[in-house]
């Protein structure tokens, strides 16, 4: 029996050129969400010196380009969707792989949860719940490479041998989302597919106008140190006591169910035990659940922005990490900074909800006039008389039917009302000095005394609308947007 | 371990160099040995059903042989009863045990017969009994064929396990395209048309008409993709191992006639009824009535081989009766035929036989797919409701498959119309592809392996283990 070398060697080039072809195939077709998140923490790793830890709660909430702008530190946001403790601990772990990070902040939202397998859970969740549960887990292992760790996680988190599969090797799951690329998906083969600008975390833009408030628990004993998930916790702080990083642990505000108190009052206890510090945003009023919540569960960009510079405060206040801002190397940050600060800025000035601007226009980026017309059903909406009074802190917003107006001048700092037949007079502003006076129910003066020509707050095709916005540059008080909106009880369209 | 599992990926290549490197005269035993891992990886009871099948089948044969020598008529009784016997003995083992609930009964229709026909063949002294024990076990349990055929003849195998041919590799070639072949029909085609098909069979009394007859045509081609998949897999790992093993399908919905179906479809299954049922039973030999009443007999052994459901004998029933009226009619379909001066070599006449064919076929396969008679009245009945505006509103897309996916279907279907056409008219596809050059072979052979990977059904959420034949 021959073999012919020449045969041996096209054998073996077809099974390379068959596996490059499979191999460019994979890069095609895997979901891009986790490497979307990642890829900017594989390449600035070096560079990192917080890792925050934990669910979507983190995602949304901890914004490391917030936390460099204001204190010039570098933090990468490690947190995923749906991530419960034990997958909170093997994150940190992968990423201690890559990075020396001198601090790590953990949150511990769902710490109560006590179920080990992410594909098992426990009775009480529907099998909706387990898929999701694996399909969020991809977002956080995705991006490691297979190696010992990735599969001791595997096996830790997951029970079925079936689906462990497709997280060892993804083309198991992936191979048929060739229905659904796109140009991202095929920008991956040279590298430059998009990717997070804000270091992994997430941020959303809208508000929950009705968060729940739900009782404390009758008692302070937690929930009993037994969980899954504080046995997590346990290992998660053991592990950075002992490679010496510094901890922080957790808890975000948000719309707190008694059940997360108890797990509030069972992260005292291991913080206290463990001698760590624990923070406990929910007590701390940084956050305002009324203004600062996406849904229930996760915070605003303006949440982020206080939690981010509350957290930033203690670790910037422990004085061991470094002010990175000026150094040309952290360029990127100073971006993600920058980018950031644009996006809340275009919110400021113009944004489809109403809630949503008045929201935004409180971080003073630009100067605002509000003017609500009497007979508005604004007047009725107890969430919007306290997204103004954000703003003016004075109770005239409750007591009036209208015409309001409301003027926030940021560059000098004064802020202006006038409710029902009020006038408002030589009012100093960048816009100049504003005059305003209620004429009638369909007609009003705001004009400024330098051109009385312009009434700002009259236009003939826009008489149906009932609140108007206008946005004004702090310095040069050019008026950057006028927006006009009808209400319809608590509903408001935008003209 | 099935075909479509990495296990099996991993264990070919190693089973086909291990099979390459070893001494010709030692290659049984290496293919036994990867032939009972593979059993027994699939499922541990059932090989101890396969081994009785062997020491059954085996001592027969032999008992047989022994018996027949010389012209003592003792003797021939003798091994008459002794191959009845082991006949009883096979047959009631495959009914008792293929349900799977008291041993495991992966593949044991195929090897049964497999082991039935060897004990006919040595019974009417066609082939002598195999002496070794370890070559008998490799026939009936050879790994390719073990779990749903082609059920092949031991005239053919054994003589091939004494000596195998040397493997080339442009046998390997031809085996591997064979394999990719195989692959492309049950995981692009078979398992998509399938979520389709189990879609709108899940309830088709709650689906729109068209959706149902689209469902039903879809089927034939699910099962005959299905099962040629396996097929082809299983002949191109045979020819990878140096063993040739007999075609299965052979262009079976371009057959101009339901007796033709059958001499295209399910090749080793209806060879071995022709020639250890049919013509024992007399065949045509015996006068007109006789043969009809052979070939319902023949047809209903057929169906009950299936499965004990009432709707297989029904489908073994239905084709037995389209044959018997295709030959009652015949002098009446070729005095029609005469009148109207149709050109029988005509394309449109042709066309016209192949697409009645498919039909009958087809209104056949409801009975085979359906869940019970009831269930198949109500396809039947839903099938004639004409409900063209599926096409429209987008509703084809609410039984499990997308837009996209329908599409993938549907292409998959014409190259199989195409390449059938092409191998009907006698043209060796797999043949001018390793005549091409280099380039043009690679690109073809990567293309297909891709376009198994991306358009496969396989991975997370799939059902290894479902070939359709496999429970037979």
């Amino acid at each position: 029996m021959k073999i012919k070398i020449s045969s041996i060697l096209k054998t073996a080039a077809f099974l390379c050129a068959t596996l490059a072809c499979v191999f460019v195939a994979t890069i095609v077709l895997r979901s891009k969400d986790s490497n979307y998140k990642y890829k900017d923490f594989f390449e600035k790793a070096d560079q990192i010196d917080v890792l925050f830890m934990g669910s979507s709660h983190v995602i949304n909430a901890l914004n490391p380009a917030v936390l460099y702008e204001k204190y010039g530190i570098t933090s990468y946001n490690m947190g995923g969707h749906g991530s419960i403790m034990q997958s909170t601990y093997w994150e940190l772990l992968e990423a201690l792989q890559y990075c020396n990070p001198k601090c790590v902040v953990v949150d511990t939202y769902m710490l109560q949860k006590d179920y080990k397998y992410l594909d098992e859970m426990d009775e009480s969740y529907s099998d909706d719940d387990r898929a999701s549960s694996i399909s969020q887990l991809h977002l956080n292992l995705d991006c490691w490479p297979l190696n010992k760790l990735k599969i001791a996680i595997v096996k830790d988190l997951i029970q079925d041998p079936e689906i462990q599969k497709q997280f060892l090797a993804d083309f198991y799951v992936y191979h048929n989302r060739w229905e659904e690329l796109g140009s991202n998906d095929y920008k991956a083969l040279f590298g430059n597919e998009d990717r997070n600008n804000l270091f992994g975390a997430e941020m959303r833009y809208g508000i929950e106008l009705a968060p729940g408030i739900y009782p404390p628990p009758a008692d302070k004993d937690g929930l009993g140190g037994h969980t899954v998930g504080e046995e997590y916790l346990r290992k998660i702080i053991d592990e950075c006591q002992r490679r010496g990083i510094d901890i922080y642990v957790t808890f975000l505000t948000c719309s707190a169910s008694t059940d997360d108190k108890r797990a509030i009052d069972s992260a005292q206890i291991i913080c206290d035990q463990y001698g760590v510090p624990f923070v406990n945003m929910q007590e701390m009023g940084v956050v305002d659940l009324y203004t600062d919540l996406n849904d229930t569960g996760h915070m605003n960009a303006l949440g982020s922005i206080k939690a981010t510079e509350c957290i930033g405060k203690m670790i910037a206040e422990s004085g061991d990490l470094p002010d990175h801002r000026g150094d040309a190397a952290y360029s990127d940050w100073e971006n993600s900074a920058e980018s950031f600060r644009r996006g809340i800025y275009d919110m400021e000035v113009g944004s489809d909800s109403i809630y949503q601007q008045l929201d935004y226009l409180t971080q003073n980026d630009v100067s605002m006039i509000l003017y609500i017309n009497d007979g508005s059903q604004a007047f009725g909406d107890n969430q919007m008389q306290r997204l103004i009074h954000n703003f003016t802190l004075t109770p005239k917003i409750y007591h009036t039917d209208g015409p309001y107006i409301l003027i926030n001048d940021v560059a000098s700092g004064q802020i202006y009302e006038a409710g029902g037949s009020e006038m408002l007079d030589h009012v100093s502003t960048s816009m100049g000095t504003l005059h305003y006076e209620p004429v009638e129910h369909l007609f009003r003066f705001l004009y400024a005394e330098e051109d009385p020509d312009t009434n700002y707050l009259y236009d003939d095709s826009k008489v149906d609308y009932d609140i108007q916005i206008i946005t004004y540059d702090n310095e040069t008080g050019e008026v950057l947007s006028h927006s006009y909106y009808k209400s319809y009880g608590s509903n408001y369209t935008k003209g | 371990m099935q075909f479509v599992s990495f296990g099996f990926l991993l264990l070919l290549p190693v089973a086909a160099l291990i099979n390459f490197i070893i001494p010709r005269k030692l290659r049984y035993i290496w293919l036994l040995v990867i032939s009972a891992a593979f059993y027994i990886s699939i499922d541990v009871k059932a090989a101890a059903v396969m081994a009785g099948t062997v020491v059954v089948t085996y001592v027969a044969a032999l008992l047989i042989e022994k018996f027949s020598e010389g012209s003592d008529k003792q003797r021939t009784k003798s091994a008459a009863l002794i191959f009845a016997l082991a006949v009883i003995i096979e047959t009631a083992a495959m009914l008792i045990f293929r349900s799977g609930k008291i041993l495991g009964a992966i593949g044991i229709s195929f090897y049964m017969l497999k082991s039935i026909g060897y004990l006919a063949d040595v019974y009417r002294g066609d082939e002598k009994a195999e002496h070794n024990p370890l070559m008998l076990a490799l026939f009936v349990s050879f790994f390719p064929q073990i779990i749903s055929g082609p059920i092949e003849r031991a005239g053919n195998m054994l003589p091939q396990f004494s000596y195998p041919v040397t493997v080339d590799f442009d046998r390997m070639r031809d085996g591997f395209l064979q394999i990719l072949w195989g692959y492309f029909l049950k995981l692009v085609i078979a398992d998509r048309l399938a979520i389709f098909v189990g879609s709108v069979y899940q309830a088709p009394e709650n689906c729109p008409g068209t959706v149902v007859a689209i469902a039903t045509v879809l089927y034939s081609f699910e099962i005959y993709c299905d099962f040629a998949g396996y097929s082809s897999i299983a002949i191109g790992v045979a020819k990878i191992l140096g063993i040739d093993v007999m075609k299965n399908f052979d262009s079976p919905y371009m057959a101009e006639s339901v007796a033709e179906f059958w001499r295209r479809w399910h090749i080793s299954l209806s060879t071995w009824l022709r020639d250890y049922i049919y013509i024992p039973l007399g065949g045509n030999r015996k006068g007109t009535f006789r043969k009809y009443l052979n070939i319902i007999i023949v047809f209903v052994v057929s169906g009950i081989w299936h499965g004990s459901a009432l709707t297989f004998l029904v489908w073994g029933l239905l084709h037995a009766l389209y044959q018997v009226f295709g030959y009652i009619t015949l002098p009446l379909r070729d005095k029609i035929v005469e009148v109207l001066r149709i050109d029988r070599n005509g394309l449109s006449h042709k066309t016209i036989k192949t697409l009645i064919t498919f039909f009958f076929v087809n209104l056949a396969w409801i009975f085979f797919r359906a869940s019970s008679l009831e269930q198949a009245f109500v396809i039947i009945k839903k099938s004639f409701e004409f409900t063209p505006w599926i096409f429209t509103d987008k509703s084809m897309i609410n039984y499990g498959l997308s837009a996209a996916n329908i599409n993938v279907g549907m292409i998959g279907i014409i190259l199989l119309i195409v390449m059938d056409i092409l191998n009907y008219n006698d043209v060796e596809i797999r043949e001018k592809i390793i005549r091409q050059s280099i380039w043009y072979r690679w690109i073809i052979m990567i293309g297909a392996i891709l376009a198994i990977l991306i358009f496969g059904i396989w991975g997370a959420g799939y059902d290894a283990s479902s070939f359709i034949y496999q429970q037979f």
